[in-house]
């Protein structure tokens, strides 16, 4: 469904994408770990088109979109959310949720008819409030929610695409241990047919949603495997709790 | 996002009003004043739409405003062009030198963007100022009104003029509060808060914003193509980035982002400019004072400013009622 081929990218003589490529099947849970650094994000920026890659290719459903922009890219049925919350501030999460729905049904442009009192679009955005718990925050403005509201609508308007493919980047950094919960929950929720790629922390996250994991280092995917494949990897262990040990 | 509020109807009706009761008990210079302002409004509401709404502050507005009134003299003065007809095709030229404008400028921000347009206003008036068979920088003398004698009317008369021009402001007021209130203006809306995020969701985000210039052009054209009658004459001046500039000043000063603001801004400049030029001739000292003034005190603008306070307090009442939401009206409070 979602395909790197040697994918390559650097910054100057800072290589941050070295030789990546991995497959995502149609429904599959895919978790990218990697530490600090790894070149995680830049990923997704190729993969969402907002980079485009010096070398290698991006495939969508066997068709390559590398030179595809992000707009057309999201037309394809490709979403994603944000490590930093890029929400339309000074509005209500109903209008949030109701810009993407009616960019996604093809109604951004209607001039004889409001999107807002549309009931097509109300029933998406309702949905859409549903699926990240937000159905109680719908008129409250953005600019006066608290980070945690903001970080499931970052999640609510990538949903609301109704996307073929979902890339998440560190959908729960910053938030509580409750709220991690209810992302688990969210996952398991999830329409079953819908591909998902997420970048993630939260080790036992990553663990429960995970059909398959990639780990990348230093820009590479150094292991792709099972969630127990990794478990048991020394190798990721070194990375991680090596890690974990240079900050402890 | 763009809502219809009491007091946003309330305000275009009392001005309309005003308008039409000064019109029947002034003199001529008054009913001159009158075309004036509304074709000001005109323009500011033009603005209005895609700098307050859409983020894209333009600097050319007055090079379309003047694209529309030389399409308008040039049809019917070279061309001797049916004047309905020259009037339709001088919204449709304006319109279509907006899309151009709007589409190539789509990718720039900030200043840069505001240079373009800068530049394209510019552009236009060399290419007149330089035209011979346009007048050159004397302009085009003779420009007929429109013809409305079948209906039984005259445009000569400066009473029905007067009131044709109050129609079309009020008539371009209700468009672009209409395409605002669509999910046009809503995608409008969007790309001002977050451009990055409308491209992530799947927009096509320069198409949006050429077509949001293309029917804020038309209603620059409209009302250059009124102002080209009101004095018969059309010179390269109508294009100069002075007027690019005073339609700014005159959005600040009512209320940019407010659709309302722009033609109380419009009014208030006209009446307030007539006044104090008849008195001293440093006009332009006291429009810099009050356009400091209304930057300083916070930028809402005079209409800004009030919509601003009645709105704080509608939502205090409702919190105070136990209404959790802002739902209602949100846009009033910020400038969306």
């Amino acid at each position: 469904m979602l395909e790197a081929r040697s994918l390559n990218r650097a910054f100057g003589s800072l290589v941050v994408t070295k030789d990546v490529s991995f497959a995502l099947d149609k429904g599959e849970r895919r978790v990218v770990l990697g530490p600090n650094g790894a070149g995680k994000t830049t990923l997704f920026n190729i993969l969402a088109g907002e980079l485009k890659p010096s070398s290698g290719a991006v495939l969508m459903g066997g068709r390559d979109i590398t030179a595809l922009a992000v707009a057309a890219r999201a037309r394809l049925g490709l979403a994603r959310s944000y490590q930093k919350n890029n929400l339309f501030g000074e509005l209500t999460v109903r209008e949030n949720l109701a810009l993407a729905v009616a960019t996604a049904r093809g109604a951004a442009g209607w001039i004889m008819r409001d999107t807002l009192s549309d009931a097509g679009i109300a029933e998406d955005v309702r949905d859409a409030a549903l699926a990240v718990g937000l159905t109680e925050m719908l008129d409250v403005p953005v600019d006066a929610v608290s980070y945690g509201v903001r970080r499931q609508l970052e999640v609510g308007i990538a949903l609301s695409t109704r996307p073929s493919v979902l890339l998440m980047d560190e959908p729960t950094s910053g938030v509580g241990p409750g709220m991690i919960q209810a992302f688990h929950q969210l996952m398991h929720t999830l329409p079953r047919e819908l591909t998902v790629l997420i970048i993630e922390h939260d080790m036992d996250l990553a663990f429960d949603v995970a059909d398959r994991i990639t780990v990348l280092n230093y820009g590479e995917v150094v292991f792709e495997g099972t969630p127990d494949e990794t478990r048991g990897s020394p190798m990721v262990r070194e990375i991680y709790l090596g890690e974990w040990d240079a900050h402890a | 996002m763009f809502r219809q509020s009491l007091l946003k109807t309330l305000t275009v009706l009392a001005i309309l009003a005003a308008a039409i009761a000064y019109t029947f008990t002034t003199g001529y210079f008054g009913k001159e004043l009158v075309i004036e302002a509304a074709t000001l409004a005109i323009l500011a509401i033009s603005l209005d739409m895609i700098a307050g709404y859409g983020g894209m502050i333009s600097l050319c507005h007055g090079a379309i405003f003047g694209v529309g009134a030389y399409t308008y003299a040039g049809l019917t003065v070279l061309f001797e062009v049916n004047p309905f007809l020259a009037f339709a095709a001088a919204i449709v030229v304006s319109a279509a030198f907006a899309f151009a404008v709007g589409a190539v400028t789509a990718r720039t921000h900030g200043i840069f963007f505001i240079m373009a347009t800068l530049a394209f206003g510019q552009m236009a008036y060399v290419l007149v100022f330089e035209n011979k068979a346009l007048g050159g920088d004397d302009g085009l003398a003779g420009v007929p009104r429109l013809d409305v004698s079948p209906l039984g009317l005259d445009f000569n008369n400066s009473v029905q003029f007067a009131l044709f021009a109050v129609a079309a402001a009020a008539l371009s007021y209700a468009a672009a509060a209409w395409v605002l209130r669509s999910g046009f203006g809503r995608t409008l809306v969007g790309i001002r808060v977050n451009e990055a995020r409308m491209k992530a969701v799947g927009l096509t985000v320069w198409r949006t914003k050429a077509i949001a210039f293309a029917i804020s052009g038309a209603l620059a054209g409209l009302g250059g193509a009124i102002a080209a009658q009101q004095t018969m004459f059309v010179s390269p001046e109508l294009m100069a980035w002075m007027v690019s500039g005073t339609v700014l000043m005159v959005v600040i000063f009512g209320g940019i982002g407010t659709l309302v603001g722009p033609i109380v801004g419009a009014v208030v400049w006209v009446f307030l400019k007539h006044e104090i030029s008849s008195a001293t001739p440093y006009w332009h000292i006291v429009a810099g004072t009050v356009l400091i003034i209304t930057i300083v005190a916070g930028g809402r603008g005079l209409y800004g400013q009030i919509e601003y306070m009645v709105e704080r307090r509608r939502l205090k009442r409702l919190a105070a009622a136990g209404v959790p939401s802002t739902a209602t009206g949100r846009e009033d409070e910020t400038h969306a």
